[in-house]
């Protein structure tokens, strides 16, 4: 019983580093990227990939899933956010679309469709990390300072910018904000610390594949950052904890029918979207008014 | 003590263990099957077959005491199997996992390896999955024997030469493409067109002008689930006429009734459904009793998945040995052979079968056998 | 004759994806709603279609019927208690659109429960091809689709350009405030709109329950069909979707004479991104500010 509760932490905490890092831009920046999860994925091959050939070291090859992310997401924004709101979500939509061809052909990298298996576990100072209980300390090791930094940036004067752009673009570039700029940032930061979970995810299970990215996934994340709250520090937590639970729960429903839970899970969290967008746009951690913090 | 303290305190004890149970403990087995999602329709089928197994076992009282099987659902995601294999592993302590869907089962093996854990995969053939450890086993024999078996078959009575491969683009369709490369020249036969579907594919009319256009003489198709229906249907909407040839995957039952895939042929392993060989006449008879249509060899690799942890789990009793994950892998290579549905089943060292072979045709009443291949 | 022959087969999925793509582009000019839900429509519409015609076994036209009130009671419903309210408080872009996303959600999962998650059909022999000319084969679905397709864009273009309704149509993307100084209320219009937007998706969903099938699913793709060919189309311009819808399918198919067929999907995307770089407001939108 106390390995599946911790097999359902630590997959609550690496989800959890995702809503906090979608939350960023989507909550704060007012980006809406529905490829979250491609950048969940490039982390994740590029940790697997670089702790199978080069080393498994967690101060190595986290950092270096954290370049190719951010470097990626660079490459992607620095283009993409010069257009609006709307477009921007179509232009996401699209790469994510993409990203999950790439991951399919990309076979030497990604394995394909097959996915990478038996990726070594990470490494501690020379010490393998194995034991259920250590990886979760790793992951809760890697989810507070994230949280940490996401939170004393959105303090700085960064973050008061990036609230002034999602309140108002325009009226933010005539104060002479540089708009493209802070967008780019802190699309950058949000894909790098996203890499972060896809490296704990990859050691995690030792076996990653594309499945794992889709579009189901970014919109799994979307949700949960949605329902939790967006632009709230605890929202994005309290929305991954409950939308993790679902389908546990559900299976413990005796009265519904088993082969349906997926659909049930599926069906609930849509429906708490549109209930929620009606109700209390601001997410079950949001304050009943679309709030000025 | 007084005397009657003395006899007070052995009835005492007399009583308890009287009532202390004596009969032998029950097993829980677990299956990893998409109950729910895109390919729940696949772990409807698993599970009519182990469940009829679990109840011939019951039934035969083979193990002394009840077997049951703890069902989670995997929804064909690597994730959710590895959240179900978690919960089977170390909440009901299951010592032997059905396992179906090869990203899912590559996915567990690690879980299995670290906790000694057997895993069965009745359902998926890519050839990736005889590399993954000993306690993960196949019961069905995988997609290279499958394509060995069929070739002859096509080329010898069909009178093919001309090959065109559809397939998805993951290690399944790749090692039926190489091994269609390797063998087919050999045995007068060419490929001249190997064409590559993404998985989530949904329109084939552009991809059945490219196969018209080449003008082969029959097409392998390598997919499974809803697409393949898909391709079979929009091929011949297409006027695409020549024959169509698969893998197991097309025996189930959706292929099997659709007008389009009428006189396709396709390889599933060798089971003599009218046979008098008692293990797979009652397989037989009782699945049709039941459902009222004829079992697939798909329902008969998980029937045999779990009468096999009956067999071994009932041997290792019978030597006084706890059945755990370890034991069974022992027992098995041990025992190696076994009485299952379709005969007699031999494991490879690696955990594979290899087994007799036979070529099925559609004809919309089951399928018929059409042609058989001894062990190759 | 390859060449041929995928060029006419892209015609034929161009052409619904016209259908489906100006339903798209009317909602979203119209009411700047980013109707997500658009494939939902559409996946009621195949699957009442199916029930009625192969379950059912009711005659075509009453089915034909029955998809097409479905579709049009959904897409009113849901501009009337979903997109309303929120548009009444504080509406947000956003906020819209992930109702709208959630509303996606639940009806594909909604419809995999009713009908199963495998792949059904509507089994017609209006699929079977005909060989016109030697290597040529061309279903009497695709001449249907085109017919049907061009059909309704008159009848739609007719309606816009001459009808006091359609007028008001055209109006409420330039102007809402103007709309209410003639009598008219932007409400109304709005619930029109998402009538005549979801009627648009009935005739290409039906035409592709008989032709390629149906899975709950089937929504995403339609989505992403009718987001690309908007923005490609350029947003607000209908004649812009239309060709956009069309240049789509023609490019999904001619793309497989040089590449491998997993990249066609791409194509989509790769076009829609090039536009979204170099060329946001589309073949013929107007300019968008920034």
């Amino acid at each position: 019983m106390l390995a599946y509760i911790l097999n359902l932490a630590t997959l609550i905490c690496i989800n959890a580093v995702l809503a906090i890092t979608l939350n960023f831009i989507m909550g704060y920046a007012g980006i809406f990227s529905i490829a979250h999860a491609i950048f969940f994925g490039v982390g994740a091959y590029a940790a697997a990939y670089f702790s199978m050939h080069v080393s498994a070291s967690l101060f190595l090859a986290v950092p270096v899933s954290m370049l190719v992310a951010g470097l990626l997401s660079l490459v992607l924004a620095l283009p993409a956010l010069r257009v609006r709101g709307e477009y921007f979500v179509a232009a996401s939509l699209g790469l994510q679309v993409l990203g999950v061809t790439v991951f399919s052909e990309w076979k030497s990298v990604t394995g394909g469709l097959g996915g990478v298996i038996g990726i070594p576990p990470v490494e501690l100072f020379g010490h393998a990390i194995t034991d259920p209980v250590q990886f979760l300390l790793l992951t809760l090791g890697c989810l507070l300072p994230i949280l940490l930094i996401t939170n004393i940036l959105l303090r700085s004067s960064f973050g008061r910018n990036l609230k002034a752009i999602r309140d108002s673009e325009s009226a933010a570039h005539a104060f002479g904000k540089n708009v493209a700029a802070i967008k780019t940032l802190s699309v950058v930061i949000s894909s790098a610390l996203a890499a972060v979970a896809g490296a704990l995810y990859a050691f995690y299970l030792g076996f990653i594949n594309v499945e794992s990215f889709m579009l189901d996934t970014s919109v799994l994340l979307m949700a949960m950052v949605i329902i939790g709250g967006t632009g709230t520090l605890l929202g994005p937590i309290v929305g991954t904890v409950l939308l993790m639970l679902l389908p546990s729960l559900f299976s413990y429903m005796w009265f519904l029918p088993q082969t349906e839970i997926g659909a049930i899970q599926q069906i609930a969290y849509g429906s708490a979207m549109v209930l929620l967008m009606i109700f209390r746009p601001s997410g079950i951690v949001g304050s009943r008014k679309r709030s000025n913090g | 003590m007084s005397i009657f303290k003395r006899i007070f305190a052995a009835g005492l004890m007399a009583g308890a263990m009287s009532v202390a149970p004596v009969h032998a403990t029950d097993f829980t087995i677990g299956a990893l099957f998409p109950m729910s999602g895109l390919n729940a329709s696949y772990g409807d089928i698993f599970s009519s077959g182990a469940n009829l197994a679990r109840d011939h076992i019951n039934a035969d009282n083979l193990l002394g005491g009840k077997l049951s099987i703890q069902y989670e659902d995997s929804q064909a995601l690597p994730q959710q199997g590895v959240i179900g294999m978690n919960k089977l592993v170390n909440v009901q302590k299951v010592p032997y996992v059905l396992s179906a869907f090869t990203g899912v089962s590559k996915a567990i093996s690690t879980v299995a390896a670290r906790t000694k854990t057997v895993a069965v995969n009745g359902g998926g053939v890519g050839p990736d999955l005889a590399d993954l450890g000993p306690f993960f086993w196949n019961i069905i024999p995988l997609a290279n024997y499958e394509v060995r078996a069929i070739i002859p078959y096509l080329i010898r009575e069909r009178k093919a030469e001309r090959f065109v491969l559809v397939y998805i683009d993951d290690p399944l369709g790749q090692s039926i493409r190489k091994e269609l490369e390797a063998t087919l020249p050999g045995a007068g036969g060419k490929l001249i067109e190997a064409l590559s579907v993404p998985a989530t594919a949904q329109q084939f009319g552009g991809i059945a002008a490219r196969v018209r256009a080449a003008n082969p003489d029959v097409i392998y198709i390598a997919s499974y689930g809803s697409q393949q229906l898909q391709i079979i249907k929009q091929f011949r909407d297409a006027g695409i006429k020549q024959l169509l040839a698969s893998y197991t995957a097309f025996s189930v039952p959706e292929v099997g009734t659709q007008p389009e895939a009428l006189g396709s042929v396709y390889t599933t392993q060798f089971i003599d459904w009218n046979t008098q060989d008692p293990v797979t006449k009652r397989f037989v008879d009782d699945y049709k009793r039941k459902y009222g249509k004829m079992p697939t060899a798909y329902i008969a690799n998980y029937y045999n998945a779990v009468r096999l942890f009956a067999m071994l789990a009932s041997q290792l009793q019978k030597n006084g040995k706890p059945v755990t994950g370890e034991n069974l892998l022992a027992q098995r290579i041990e025992t190696k052979t076994f009485d299952l549905v379709g005969g007699k089943v031999t494991f490879a060292e690696n955990g594979t079968v290899v087994m007799p072979m036979q070529v099925n045709e559609v004809d919309g009443k089951g399928g018929k056998v059409v042609s058989t291949t001894g062990t190759k | 004759m390859l060449v041929l022959q995928l060029l006419i087969n892209g015609l034929q999925v161009g052409a619904l994806y016209a259908l489906i793509a100006v339903g798209f582009s009317l909602i979203f000019g119209s009411t700047k709603i980013f109707h997500f839900a658009h494939g939902s429509a559409f996946t009621i519409a195949a699957y009442v279609f199916y029930y009625a015609y192969s379950v059912a076994h009711i005659h075509w036209l009453p089915a034909i019927l029955a998809a097409s009130f479905a579709t049009v009671l959904f897409g009113v419903l849901l501009d009337r208690f979903v997109y309303a309210p929120i548009q009444a408080d504080e509406g947000s872009f956003f906020t819209v659109f992930v109702a709208s996303f959630g509303i996606g959600i639940v009806v594909q999962n909604v419809i995999g429960m009713i009908f199963g998650r495998s792949f059904v059909s509507v089994a017609t022999p209006l699929s079977r091809s005909i060989e016109i000319v030697s290597g040529l084969y061309v279903s009497p679905l695709s001449g249907i689709a085109i017919v049907v397709a061009l059909l309704f864009f008159f009848g739609l273009q007719f309606f816009l350009m001459h009808t006091h309704v359609g007028m008001g149509l055209r109006a409420l993307s330039e102007n809402p405030e103007l709309i209410r100084a003639y009598g008219l209320s932007p409400r109304r219009l709005s619930t029109i709109v998402f009538a005549l937007g979801s009627l648009l998706v009935v005739p290409a969903a039906i035409l592709s329950s008989a032709d390629a099938g149906l899975n709950p699913a089937i929504g995403h793709h339609v989505m992403l069909i009718s987001l690309a060919a908007t923005i490609v189309g350029g947003v607000g311009s209908l004649r812009g979707a239309a060709c956009a819808g069309l240049l789509l399918g023609m490019a999904e198919n001619l793309a497989l004479l040089y590449f491998e067929p997993q990249w066609s999907e791409a194509v989509t995307f790769i076009v829609l991104f090039l536009f979204i770089l170099l060329r946001p407001s589309g073949f013929f939108g107007r300019a968008i500010a920034s």
